[in-house]
């Protein structure tokens, strides 16, 4: 072989060497990028507090440790404010109320306490009454104003009927900027279809005021969800009202809450039928016909009272409460496990059972 | 009427012959990897694709792609697999890495070396292999747990080929 | 090596690492529970094996069962026993808790598919 061939055949291994060298220096300095970019699981914060006589979730997205656990201290401070001031029947600023308010007494309160009762009552208004947080009275009658569950049998209906003559509701309360009085003795507050919204709220404005823009705050399974999960939307999973596992999922956009009534989560069975909490301020009796009812909504406070009145109106009227609350996005679910949804919730909802259940798409008229 | 029948003379020239010998090594090697048993089903180790790319550094893209596509449909008669699923993913793959190359061979500057082309053809192909085998054959959502270590081995695969390819270059100039 | 070869290699091994901590999330394809005692003391349990556990709360001791790939409150000192009452826990998202005995469960499972749950 001639030495020109030689040197050729020499200096084309040396480059194949080369190349071969430089892809294992490039190999070898790929676990140094990768430690330095951003994980994207480490900016998710996640905390579980007991507030509220619930289990409360908060998640938060996009600020480090230390924001958020100081926020979330916030939230829990301001949950268990909230739940001393309005609980229904633990000592609370508003049982306190309530004994001067049915002696006729008029109130005096601050700004904070008469926002609230405006914000229940025009919503018991808008839900034509079905949302009624006066008719403590008939609550206690049927025993859910405790923390355990009632034994039955259920109340006499004479007492029942009684109670209904009386009337209750919030258009017996006289709200002025200062003070508030009742006109009727037989208005006795729980607030238990809207307070829960209430906090969630002032938790949201909380997660706000310290720079968080990316949070769900979930209280014992109604939340509101701000912003998304990094590149992604959050991702709510809705639970099966009769069965284990989750019903349907649904992708929130930028300030939403989910909000879900349902007859399953307090009740009592007596001589084999089962009476739940969600009493139609109508008949005095727990409301007929309907498993659940999801709303989706900008506040939480309407969402929470919205879904409430829903599940009291049924799969017969609950397309007119919708419309006249400014609900857009509701399903229904009945005894029956048939879906009912406004056309806006069925584009959001993504049914995760198979088969998916029958569906009723009505307007809310 | 008589007509002098024209006799069109073809006369392949040195290239022609090179171009079909190496078109006949490309087949052969893709019939003997075919027969190869691998650890998961796609993993091969694409030494044919190492032809194709001399191909195209040596007489460009048209002729690559004509050798690319050649070698998968002949390869699929001869072992008998032709329009079978297993040709379907062949052929996809060879589509996509010959498409990739076309794409790669207009870079302005000096573009892309026998490593680059190689590693970019070689995951053209896996991935999109992939892609079909889940849209056509098994949209299972568990095959996405295949899918890392489909592209570890088309990554590795892909930069060895290379080796090979500038190796062998180095050697035809 | 051109620089569009460099380029092309930093790419491919960039995206292979990705490609698994996207598509290899839970090694393991059992699902745990995690329990929460007051606000800060955490237990996460496999639900892999069955399994009996004593958990101290303010109230007394809380007795959690795992059984084929389940778990749920035995037994517990509080007057409600709404706990009890909840069952067995199953799915990812599912919970039960003793409030007055400070202490829940919840399953974890497949974490990613849901960041809450509504219900």
């Amino acid at each position: 072989m001639s030495r020109r061939h030689n040197g050729a055949l020499h200096a084309s291994r040396a480059r194949g060497w080369q190349s071969f060298l430089h892809i294992v220096v490039i190999c070898a300095c790929m676990p140094l990028l990768l430690a330095a970019c951003d994980n994207d699981e480490s900016s998710l914060h996640k905390a579980r507090l007991v507030a509220f006589g619930t289990l409360v979730d908060i998640s938060t997205w996009g600020v480090n440790d230390d924001t958020a656990e100081q926020a979330i201290a916030a939230v829990e401070a301001s949950f268990n404010d909230i739940d001393h001031t309005w609980h229904a029947w633990h000592p609370s600023t508003l049982t306190q109320m309530e004994a001067r308010l049915a002696k006729g007494e008029e109130i005096e309160l601050d700004a904070d306490k008469i926002a609230f009762f405006k914000k229940a009552r025009a919503l018991s208004d808008a839900s034509d009454q079905l949302f009624n947080p006066a008719i403590g009275k008939l609550i206690a009658l049927w025993g859910f104003n405790q923390d355990d569950r009632p034994q039955g049998p259920p109340p006499e209906p004479d007492a029942i009927k009684a109670l209904l003559a009386l009337h209750p509701t919030m258009d017996d309360l006289i709200i002025t900027d200062t003070t508030l009085k009742s006109s009727n003795p037989a208005v006795r507050l729980d607030f238990g279809g809207f307070a829960k919204g209430f906090a969630v709220d002032k938790a949201i404005e909380i997660m706000r005021a310290h720079g968080i823009s990316n949070a769900i705050v979930n209280a014992g399974g109604d939340l509101r969800a701000i912003g998304n999960h990094g590149t992604r939307p959050w991702h709510i999973g809705i639970r099966h009202p009769k069965e284990s596992g989750i019903i349907a999922s649904v992708e929130t956009g930028g300030d939403e809450s989910v909000f879900t009534s349902g007859t399953y989560e307090r009740f009592f069975e007596y001589q084999g039928v089962h009476y739940h909490h969600i009493i139609d301020p109508r008949s005095g009796y727990p409301a007929k016909n309907t498993l659940s009812v999801t709303v989706i909504h900008d506040d939480a406070a309407t969402a929470d009272a919205a879904a409430t009145a829903m599940v009291v109106a049924g799969p017969e009227q609950w397309q007119k409460i919708a419309a006249r609350m400014g609900i857009t996005k509701v399903m229904l679910i009945d005894n029956n496990l048939t879906v009912y949804m406004t056309p806006a919730m069925a584009k959001r909802i993504h049914f995760e059972i198979d088969p998916p259940p029958k569906v009723i798409i009505g307007d809310a008229t | 009427m008589n007509s002098e029948t024209q006799q069109i003379a073809i006369n392949p020239t040195r290239d022609d012959y090179r171009i079909a010998w190496l078109t006949a090594l490309a087949i052969t090697i893709h019939i003997v990897e075919s027969a190869l048993p691998s650890p998961l089903p796609g993993i091969k180790p694409g030494l044919a694709n190492v032809i194709t790319i001399v191909v195209l550094l040596m007489y460009g893209w048209p002729t690559a792609a004509w050798v690319g596509i050649l070698r998968v449909i002949v390869g699929s008669l001869v072992i008998g697999t032709f329009l079978t699923p297993t040709f379907v993913l062949s052929l996809s793959g060879a589509v996509a890495s010959i498409t990739v190359l076309g794409i790669g061979s207009k870079l302005p500057g000096k573009g892309l070396g026998p490593v680059g082309y190689c590693l970019l053809a070689s995951m053209a192909h896996m991935a999109t292999q992939f892609s079909v085998a889940y849209l056509l054959f098994i949209p299972h959502d568990g095959l996405f747990k295949l899918l890392p270590v489909l592209m570890t081995a088309s990554v590795i695969f892909g930069i060895v080929s290379g080796l090979i390819v500038n190796a062998i270059m180095d050697r035809l100039r | 090596m051109t620089r569009a070869d460099y380029i092309v290699v930093i790419f491919a091994l960039l995206l292979v690492p990705f490609l698994f901590t996207r598509y290899w999330q839970a090694p393991a394809q059992g699902e745990t529970a995690e329990i929460l005692i007051g606000s800060d003391k955490k237990i996460e349990v496999s639900l892999n094996k069955d399994q009996e556990l004593n958990v101290e709360g303010p109230l007394g001791a809380s007795v959690i069962r795992v059984h084929d790939g389940k778990v749920r409150f035995i037994d517990s000192p509080c007057r409600g026993k709404q706990c009890i009452h909840s069952g067995w826990l199953q799915h990812s998202g599912d919970f039960a808790a003793c409030l007055p005995n400070r202490i829940s469960v919840a399953v974890l499972g497949s974490k990613r598919r849901y960041d809450a749950i509504n219900f």
